[in-house]
C-alpha cells in the first residue's frame, strides 16, 4: 500500500468537545455476545458485574444488550457523527473488557488515520499571512519599470580610476617641481 | 476564519519580474533568474508546490562573457542519428538567436525535475528594451543585477580621453576588435 491509498487526514477535534464542557459523543453501545459459547464467557460475566456500574455512572449512553446463538461476541459502540466502531472481545476476561469500553467511551467517533500534521490551529497567523507585497517598499506601487538604475550593482574604485588618479598626481608633483 | 480559502489567493499569487540584462554575465544570471523562477524567494516555498514567478529578461542581446569564452564557450548538440553531433560556438549561437544563451543556462541551472518546463515557460526572454504593453504592465518589481555595467569607451567625453594617460599611439590601420570568422552561407542562410 502506498502512501497515497492510505487514508490521511488532519488533526481536528468534535465542535471544541472538553473546552468548557463536555459532551460523551458515544450514543449507543451493544453488547453482542452467545448465552451457551465458552468464548463469550468475559462477556456475560461484565454483563453481570460492571454493566450496572457503567449504566449507573454514564446516563448519556444508550445500552443494549443482543444475545446471539453460536455467534462471536462482540461490542458495537455508536457515535453522534454516525460512525460505528466494533471490537471483537471474543475470548476476552471481564476486565480487558471493561478497558475497551472505557476506550470506546472515550473515543471522538472520528475515524483513526494518519495525521498530516500533529498541530491545528483555527487562528494560523495573528499577524496576517504572507503575500507576495508583505513588507514591500510603497514606492515600487508607483514605480515605472524597467528601472535602470535603482538595480545596477554599484559601481566601486576600478583600477582605471585609480591609475588616473596616479597619473594625475604624477603631473601635479613634475609641475610643482618646475615651479 | 471563514475567509481563509480567500486569503491565500493572495499568499500563492504569481508576480512578475524584470531583469536587465545588459552586461551581465549569462551564468551568473540564470543562477538569480532560477530562484525567482522556482519561487526560492518566498517564505512559503516548497519544492513540490509550483509557486514560481514569471521573469521577463530584457536586452539579451547584450549579455557578456568573460575572457573570450564567447569563442571558447561551446554548445553541443546530437540529432540521435549517427553523425548527428554538433558543436557551435557561443557567439555563434548569439547569433543565431539572441536570447538562446540565456535560454540555456536558465534551463541548465533549473533542478531537471517535471516542473522544469513549465518553469521555463514563465520566462521571457526579448533581445531589446523593447517589451509588448501587455507583458510590462504586470511587472510589479525588478530583479537586481548581477554584475557591474562597465563604462564603455563611446560613453567617455573626448576631454576624458584626452587626459587619458598613453604610452604610445596605436598605429591607424590597427584592428583593435577581434578577428571575427568569416560568415558562412549556412549562417547567412539563418540570419536573413
Amino acid at each position: 500500500m502506498s502512501g497515497g491509498s492510505i487514508p490521511s487526514n488532519f488533526l481536528k477535534n468534535v465542535l471544541n468537545n472538553g473546552i468548557g464542557r463536555y459532551v460523551c459523543q458515544m450514543k449507543r453501545v451493544t453488547f453482542k455476545f452467545c448465552k451457551q459459547r465458552n468464548d463469550s464467557q468475559g462477556t456475560r460475566d461484565f454483563i453481570e458485574n460492571h454493566l450496572l456500574d457503567f449504566t449507573n455512572a454514564h446516563p448519556g449512553v444508550v445500552v443494549y444488550i443482543q444475545p446471539r446463538n453460536n455467534r462471536p461476541s462482540k461490542i458495537v459502540a455508536e457515535y453522534l457523527n454516525g460512525r460505528s466502531e466494533g471490537i471483537a472481545t471474543t475470548k476476552m476476561p471481564q476486565e480487558e473488557i471493561c478497558q475497551w469500553l472505557e476506550h470506546l467511551r472515550t473515543r471522538s467517533g472520528a475515524e483513526i488515520v494518519r495525521l498530516r500534521k500533529n498541530h491545528h490551529t483555527d487562528n494560523p497567523s495573528t499577524q496576517g499571512v504572507w503575500h507576495p507585497f508583505t513588507n514591500k517598499d510603497t514606492s515600487l506601487n508607483l514605480a515605472k519599470f524597467p528601472d535602470n538604475d535603482s538595480y545596477k550593482v554599484p559601481s566601486t574604485v576600478s583600477t582605471t580610476d585609480r591609475l588616473l588618479e596616479m597619473g594625475r598626481k604624477l603631473r601635479q608633483e613634475k609641475l610643482s617641481e618646475k615651479s | 476564519m471563514a475567509n481563509n480559502r480567500v486569503l491565500q489567493w493572495a499568499t500563492f499569487a504569481r508576480t512578475w519580474w524584470i531583469f536587465d540584462a545588459n552586461h551581465q554575465c549569462h551564468i551568473k544570471s540564470a543562477k538569480r533568474i532560477a530562484l525567482y523562477l522556482q519561487g526560492k524567494h518566498k517564505p512559503i516555498y516548497h519544492p513540490l508546490s509550483d509557486i514560481g514567478d514569471h521573469v521577463v529578461v530584457i536586452n539579451t542581446a547584450g549579455i557578456s562573457m568573460r575572457n573570450d569564452f564567447w569563442r571558447k564557450w561551446k554548445y553541443n548538440h546530437h540529432t540521435g542519428y549517427a553523425g548527428g553531433h554538433s558543436v557551435t560556438s557561443a557567439w555563434r549561437l548569439h547569433e543565431l538567436d539572441q536570447t538562446k544563451v540565456v535560454e540555456k543556462s536558465v534551463y541548465a541551472t533549473l533542478p531537471g525535475n517535471l516542473l522544469r518546463r513549465r518553469m521555463m515557460r514563465r520566462l521571457h526572454l526579448f533581445t531589446d528594451d523593447n517589451v509588448p504593453d501587455d507583458i510590462l504592465q504586470n511587472v510589479t518589481d525588478q530583479i537586481r543585477q548581477v554584475t557591474v555595467v562597465p563604462r564603455l569607451i563611446q560613453e567617455y567625453t573626448q576631454e576624458e580621453l584626452d587626459a587619458m594617460p598613453k604610452l604610445f599611439d596605436w598605429p591607424d590601420d590597427y584592428e583593435i576588435e577581434f578577428k571575427r570568422r568569416k560568415e558562412d552561407d549556412e549562417i547567412k542562410k539563418y540570419l536573413k
